[in-house]
């Protein structure tokens, strides 16, 4: 039981380097949350120790809803169930997260059930816990790249994940490297709204992009 | 794209063992070799696990001019260290490692899901064509093969019947590639069908799942909540 009067947030940090503008969103995110109230669990994922998930399902079939690893992974997946808001933080990678923040991510299998069903015209695996988390998700972009294909495929991506996520509510914002602290943190804060801060709802599947040069 | 001499078979899925990822790029790499192309293959997990091996990964790319990176969908894209594979290729590129056959080798990929439609693996094939451009290559297409759980890491020789739109489309695949052209619109859209019908996949898969549960005599633990 989350004893936070706003809620606990699970912050996905996966960048690969010290590049300055992800630097300063992390800390304008950190920020943030904490000024909202938020009770915020912050994973430097380059820095935990979590196996490459085997696609065993062994957390389906043997030790179900349990990673059958016993890493930081299964702990990854607790912190999940147990999260209000999710936020990912990474670099864009080829339009895709980095390998940092996917390590994490490959783990949220356990909270799936194996099971296939139809739903609005695809087959997708039923959750295995009736709770649902907003999703938050920052990318950084080399400077003059907001545009590229790179940043659009990483849009997709986003929304293709909260078709099987299911959060309430979403957002997805691109920052560009070089961009100012000033800049940054008024991008960041945006988003925070987006996600419950300010208490202004999206339309459940709608979302919402940003991109800061 | 060039006619290839030598091709590298990547294979994406971090499993230890047999995978369907590997089934199907040593399918098209055997049917490569067939046609003169000398093939390699190697591992994500493998390959990233230590210095010794990145430096073979490194190695093995720079000698390759098709690359063939087939890997199953994790989360909508691909698995973490398949990623990491491919960080590691652009970061060489940039820095200019290996830039002597840079704009001269290729990059194809095969994706397969375990859900009955491709739609879940677009985003992932966009990942590995905007791989291809930042790394240097010249993307020579991309195949999705839906309901991958009908190959189940088998060989796809021993599958031909129930995978034979499968085994087609990488046949089409090799004599293109082969020969210096991309990966043809019809083996793509061979590849995408689904081996047996949406529904029946669904069913089956469902069925399989409850039947290794009920065996177990664990039917109830099936829906467990540990973190609740």
């Amino acid at each position: 039981m989350n004893a936070n009067p706003t809620g606990a947030v699970l912050l996905l940090d996966g960048r690969l380097d010290d590049e300055p503008t992800a630097a300063l969103a992390h800390e304008a995110l950190i920020d943030g949350l904490a000024a909202g109230g938020w009770a915020i669990d912050d994973w430097r994922l380059r820095d935990d120790k979590i196996a490459w998930c085997a696609g065993c399902f062994k957390c389906w079939t043997q030790t179900p809803g349990v990673c059958a690893h016993n890493d930081d992974g299964r702990a990854f997946a607790e912190r999940w169930v147990r999260s209000d808001l999710v936020v990912f933080l990474t670099p864009v990678t080829f339009g895709g997260y980095s390998s940092e923040l996917k390590k994490a991510l490959d783990h949220v299998i356990p909270i799936l059930l194996p099971f296939m069903q139809k739903r609005r015209g695809e087959t997708r695996h039923p959750q295995r816990y009736e709770s649902r988390r907003d999703l938050l998700v920052v990318g950084t972009v080399p400077a003059g790249r907001g545009d590229s294909a790179e940043a659009q495929t990483f849009k997709r991506l986003v929304q293709r994940n909260t078709l099987n996520m299911q959060p309430p509510r979403w957002t997805v914002g691109v920052l560009e490297e070089g961009a100012g602290e000033r800049e940054v943190r008024v991008a960041v804060n945006e988003l925070l709204a987006e996600v419950g801060l300010s208490g202004e709802r999206i339309a459940n599947g709608a979302g919402r992009e940003k991109v800061v040069a | 794209m060039k006619a290839p001499k030598r091709a590298l078979l990547i294979v994406g899925s971090p499993k230890p063992g047999a995978s369907t990822s590997e089934s199907l790029g040593a399918y098209l790499l055997d049917e490569l070799e067939k046609r003169g192309v000398k093939p390699q293959a190697l591992h994500v997990a493998k390959a990233v696990r230590t210095d010794a091996s990145v430096a073979e990964l490194r190695a093995a790319v720079a000698a390759a001019d098709l690359v063939v990176f087939s890997f199953p969908l994790y989360v909508d894209s691909l698995p973490a260290p398949a990623i990491r594979v491919l960080e590691l290729i652009a970061a060489d590129h940039a820095a200019g490692v290996g830039a002597d056959g840079a704009g001269e080798r290729a990059f194809v990929t095969i994706c397969q899901s375990g859900f009955p439609e491709v739609d879940h693996s677009e985003v992932a094939m966009e990942i590995c064509r905007n791989f291809a451009r930042a790394a240097g290559f010249e993307w020579a297409g991309g195949l999705i093969l839906p309901a991958g759980g009908m190959l189940g890491g088998q060989p796809l020789a021993k599958m031909k019947g129930m995978m034979r739109t499968a085994v087609k489309a990488l046949d089409l695949s090799a004599e293109a590639l082969a020969a210096g052209q991309p990966v043809p619109d019809e083996a793509i859209q061979l590849m995408a069908k689904p081996p047996i019908p949406k529904f029946g996949y669904r069913f089956m898969a469902n069925w399989g799942w409850r039947s290794q549960f009920k065996k177990r005599g664990q039917a109830e633990s099936l829906k467990v909540q540990p973190y609740a």
